[in-house]
C-alpha cells in the first residue's frame, strides 16, 4: 500500500514534487494535530453554555443605555466560550430576545477571541508567552467597543434578514445533556471541514510559497498587517486554534501584524460571513466589515513600537 | 454514517500516531498529554455519535423545530455531504504516506531568515541562522535563562553537542559569540549551500521545533573548510572544529563561524530534529 502511493506521486509530479508534497502533508497533519484538541475542548465548553446558560440570563444583564450595554455586551462575550461560528447563532437568538445590534454585535466581536480557550491555546502556541494574549484581548476589545458605538449611532433597525421566534429547550437534565452532546458534535463538524481546509492551505504555503514572497508583499507597516488580515480571512481557522498557525508566520512578519491576523481572523473570516450573510441583511455584513476592518487596522498599527 | 466513519477514523490516526511513536515527527513531545488526551475525548464522542446513529431518524425529528444554526441532521445535512470526503483525507495520508522529513528544500522555501522581531527596525528580516527565542519569552526571564545557559557551556573547552542541548547551546553561542572563540566544538547537521557561499563554505542546520513541524525554524552554523569541498545539500555529517568568528557580508553581520578540523558523513538520524525542551 505505502509503495503504491509513493509511486502514484512519483508518476504525477517526479521525485522533488513528490518530495514536496510528502512534506507539504506531515506539515498538514501536524497542523491537525496540534489544533484539533484545542477545537474539542472549544465545542466542549460551548456544549456544556448551551446546556447551562440560557440567553434569557443574558438579556437580563444588559442595561439600558448605549455605552453601558455595549461595555456589558463586549465583557460577557469576553466571558463568553464560543467559536466564531457559534456564536452568530447565539447573537441572532439574543437579538430575537430585544437585545440592540449595537450590543449584539460587540458581543459576537469579543465572544470568539476573548475567552480562556482561546486565550490558553495563544499562550501555548507562542511559547507560554502573556504578551500576545494581552494584546490580542485588548486589540479585540478595543475594537469591538468601537465597531458597537458607530453602529449605535447609524442604525435604528435590527438589521436582521428575518424575525425569528423563540424556541424553548428540553427542561430535563438528561435532555439537556443529550442535546449538549449534540451541539458538541455538530459544531465539531461544521468547524472540522475548515479546520482541515485551513491547515491544508497554510501547508501548501509553507511549501511551496517562498517566504521571501510573502514578506515582500507585506514590507511596509500597513500593507504587512492588511496582508495578515487578508491571510486570517482566506483560512478561516477557528478562533481556538489561529494562534498556532499565526505562531508559524511568526518567521515572516512581525508582532503587531499577527496581532491583526489573531484579532481580524476570528472576527471575521470565510466561513462566518457566510453565516451572517444568512442572518443579516447583506448591505450591513458589508459595512460592519468594513468597520471591523478599520479598526483592527487602527489598534493594531498602534501596537508598532 | 459519515460521522460515525469520521469520528472513529480520526480516534484511530490519533491513537496510531501515538501506538507507532511517529507521534514524535508531528509535534515536540513536551505537549504529547495534549493529543494522548484527545484520543479519550475522540473516543467519548465516538461513542456518543453511534448511540445517536442506533437511535436515527427519531432523534432527528425532535430537532426540527431547533433554529439554533447548526446542521442538526435536518434540512442542511444533505448540502454538507460533499465535505466528508475531506475527513478522510488525514486519515488515508497517514495511513498511505510516509512521514516526510524536512529537509532543504523546506530551507530553501521558509528561507533561513528569522526575522525575529528587532526593536529598531521591525520589518527587516535580516536576522537569520540565530536561534533567538527571546520572542518567546520575558525579556527577563529570557536574559536569566541566558545567564545560567552561558555558565553551562560557556566554561568548557570543548563543546560536544548533542540533540537534546542543541538549540540551548545554540543560541548561547549567538549571544556570547566572543566568550566561545578558540573553543572546539563538535556537532551534527544536515549541509546547506547557497550562491553566497564559497566553495568551502556550507551551513550546518539542523531543523528545531517549538510545538510541532509547522513552526519549526532551521537552526545551525556556518562551517569553512581548509579546502573546496563538495557536498550536496542534505548530506549529513559530523563536524568538529575551532568557532571563529566572521563578518558575513549578505547579512551584514559578524557571525560565528566553525573551522573543520576533523568531519565524517554520518547517515541521517532516525530522529532529524531538535526540540526546545526547556522552559
Amino acid at each position: 500500500m505505502k509503495i503504491s502511493c509513493v509511486d502514484i506521486f512519483l508518476f504525477f509530479g517526479g521525485e522533488s514534487m513528490s518530495n514536496s508534497l510528502l512534506q507539504m502533508n506531515t506539515i498538514f497533519i501536524s497542523i491537525l494535530i496540534e489544533a484539533l484538541p484545542f477545537i474539542l475542548l472549544g465545542v466542549i465548553v460551548s456544549g456544556i453554555i448551551e446546556m447551562f446558560v440560557t440567553d434569557e440570563m443574558l438579556a437580563k444583564v444588559i442595561p439600558k443605555n448605549k455605552v453601558g450595554a455595549i461595555l456589558v455586551a463586549s465583557l460577557i462575550g469576553a466571558l463568553f466560550p464560543a467559536c466564531e461560528c457559534g456564536i452568530i447563532p447565539i447573537t441572532r437568538r439574543l437579538m430575537a430576545k430585544g437585545v440592540p445590534l449595537y450590543a449584539a454585535i460587540p458581543f459576537m466581536l469579543t465572544g470568539p477571541i476573548i475567552n480562556p480557550v482561546v486565550l490558553f491555546s495563544t499562550y501555548a502556541a507562542f511559547g507560554n508567552n502573556w504578551n500576545m494574549v494581552i494584546e490580542r484581548a485588548s486589540v479585540a476589545f478595543l475594537v469591538s467597543v468601537c465597531v458597537g458605538i458607530v453602529l449605535s449611532f447609524q442604525f435604528k433597525e435590527p438589521q436582521v434578514r428575518h424575525e425569528m421566534h423563540v424556541h424553548h429547550h428540553e427542561t430535563t437534565i438528561g435532555k439537556k445533556v443529550v442535546h449538549g452532546i449534540k451541539h458538541i458534535i455538530d459544531e465539531f463538524f461544521s468547524v472540522g471541514k475548515f479546520l482541515i481546509i485551513g491547515a491544508l492551505i497554510a501547508a501548501g504555503m509553507q511549501t511551496f510559497v517562498k517566504t521571501s514572497l510573502l514578506t515582500s508583499l507585506g514590507h511596509g507597516p500597513v500593507s504587512s498587517h492588511l496582508v495578515m488580515m487578508g491571510l486570517a480571512y482566506v483560512l478561516s481557522i477557528c478562533s481556538s486554534a489561529d494562534a498556532f498557525i499565526a505562531s508559524s508566520f511568526r518567521s515572516s512578519f512581525n508582532e503587531s501584524a499577527i496581532i491583526a491576523f489573531l484579532v481580524f481572523g476570528p472576527m471575521f473570516d470565510i466561513k462566518n460571513t457566510m453565516m451572517m450573510f444568512s442572518q443579516f441583511k447583506t448591505k450591513f455584513v458589508f459595512i460592519l466589515l468594513g468597520y471591523v476592518v478599520v479598526f483592527v487596522l487602527i489598534f493594531s498599527l498602534l501596537l508598532v513600537r | 454514517m459519515f460521522r460515525v466513519l469520521t469520528l472513529i477514523g480520526f480516534t484511530f490516526i490519533f491513537i496510531h500516531l501515538h501506538v507507532t511513536g511517529n507521534i514524535s515527527k508531528y509535534i515536540n513531545m513536551k505537549y504529547s498529554w495534549i493529543s494522548f488526551s484527545t484520543i479519550f475525548v475522540l473516543l467519548a464522542l465516538t461513542i456518543a455519535e453511534m448511540v445517536f446513529y442506533w437511535r436515527g431518524e427519531e432523534e432527528k425529528h425532535d430537532h426540527v423545530h431547533c433554529e439554533c444554526g447548526h446542521d442538526h441532521g435536518t434540512h442542511n445535512h444533505k448540502r454538507s455531504l460533499w465535505w466528508y470526503p475531506l475527513y478522510f483525507l488525514p486519515v488515508i495520508t497517514i495511513l498511505c504516506l510516509p512521514v516526510a522529513t524536512l529537509d532543504s528544500n523546506i530551507v530553501e522555501k521558509k528561507g533561513f531568515n528569522f526575522s525575529i522581531y528587532d526593536k529598531k527596525d521591525p520589518y527587516s528580516s535580516h536576522q537569520f541562522l540565530q536561534p533567538n527565542t527571546s520572542s518567546f519569552y520575558g525579556q527577563e526571564a529570557y536574559d536569566e535563562m541566558m545567564q545560567k545557559e552561558f555558565k553551562k557551556y560557556g566554561t568548557k573547552d570543548t563543546l560536544n553537542l548533542e540533540d537534546e542541548e542543541f538549540l540551548n547551546a545554540m543560541e548561547t553561542i549567538y549571544d556570547f559569540p566572543g566568550e566561545f572563540v578558540g573553543k572546539t566544538i563538535s556537532m551534527k547537521g544536515f549541509m546547506y549551500h547557497t550562491n553566497e557561499l564559497q566553495k568551502n563554505q556550507y551551513f550546518l542546520f539542523r531543523f528545531g521545533i517549538i510545538h510541532c513541524i509547522a513552526d519549526s525554524g532551521v537552526f545551525g552554523m556556518l562551517v569553512e573548510f581548509p579546502k573546496d569541498v563538495s557536498y550536496k545539500n542534505d548530506d549529513w555529517v559530523k563536524i568538529t572544529g575551532k568557532i571563529d568568528t566572521m563578518y558575513y557580508q549578505p547579512f551584514k553581520k559578524t557571525i560565528p563561524v566553525i573551522h573543520v578540523i576533523k568531519v565524517t558523513s554520518i547517515s541521517k538520524p532516525s530522529n532529524p530534529y531538535v526540540y526546545r525542551n526547556n522552559q
